[in-house]
């Protein structure tokens, strides 16, 4: 499976979102630290899901963090994140 | 140097500075863009904050992260509180938020900025 897809599949099953998108953005970071040739190292989500209601923005954050786990956020480099109800 | 000591030398440094950002760099020259983003608004807003560069110091790049279990850096510190990191801050420059917040903690900045820079993105 792509990193694409597990990132969307743990999102998908952690908050059932009625709006995921997952970018990989590391084109735009070519040359700066943690490029890595092939992509997947930068990524955007934006995600919206009734699951985040009255959270803080930092428990938000958290909370995909933890969703997406240690693997995953291991092996990205950096991780953009929009996240609404 | 030990994990107690990076997270001792964290607790000092954020409550004996108002403002602080752990980042990749430092204000002047930062070395990675989400540090840079996050520097450049404390930067335009007039913001005195003190900045900490992790990248001198593996202890405290690490510990920042067990510090506020909070996997990323840039790391903004508000009187000791962790406010956020990149995609926060930034959301909270354009909605205000961190007007507020600043005002309520006594921390002098330059409105006129802020409000500049809410007017440079007001077509998001």
């Amino acid at each position: 499976m792509s990193m694409s897809d597990r990132i969307s599949s743990r999102l998908e099953e952690a908050f059932a979102p009625h709006r995921l998108e997952v970018e990989d953005q590391s084109e735009m970071h070519r040359g700066h630290a943690g490029y890595q040739e092939g992509g997947e190292s930068h990524w955007h989500v934006v995600i919206a899901s009734s699951a985040f209601a009255g959270q803080t923005r930092i428990a938000r954050h958290r909370a995909v963090h933890a969703a997406l786990g240690p693997d995953i956020m291991g092996q990205i480099h950096a991780l953009s994140l929009d996240i609404s109800e | 140097m030990s994990t107690t000591t990076a997270e001792a030398q964290i607790k000092e440094t954020v409550t004996s500075n108002p403002v602080v950002l752990f980042m990749k760099g430092n204000k002047t020259m930062p070395q990675c863009g989400f540090s840079s983003r996050v520097a450049g608004v404390l930067n335009y807003m007039g913001v005195d904050y003190a900045d900490v560069d992790v990248l001198q110091d593996q202890e405290i790049r690490q510990g920042i992260k067990d510090y506020s279990d909070w996997p990323t850096i840039p790391q903004l510190y508000v009187k000791g509180e962790f406010v956020g990191g990149c995609d926060i801050i930034t959301e909270m420059t354009l909605s205000g938020e961190l007007d507020q917040l600043f005002e309520q903690n006594g921390i002098a900045y330059d409105k006129d900025a802020a409000a500049k820079i809410r007017e440079a993105n007001a077509e998001d």
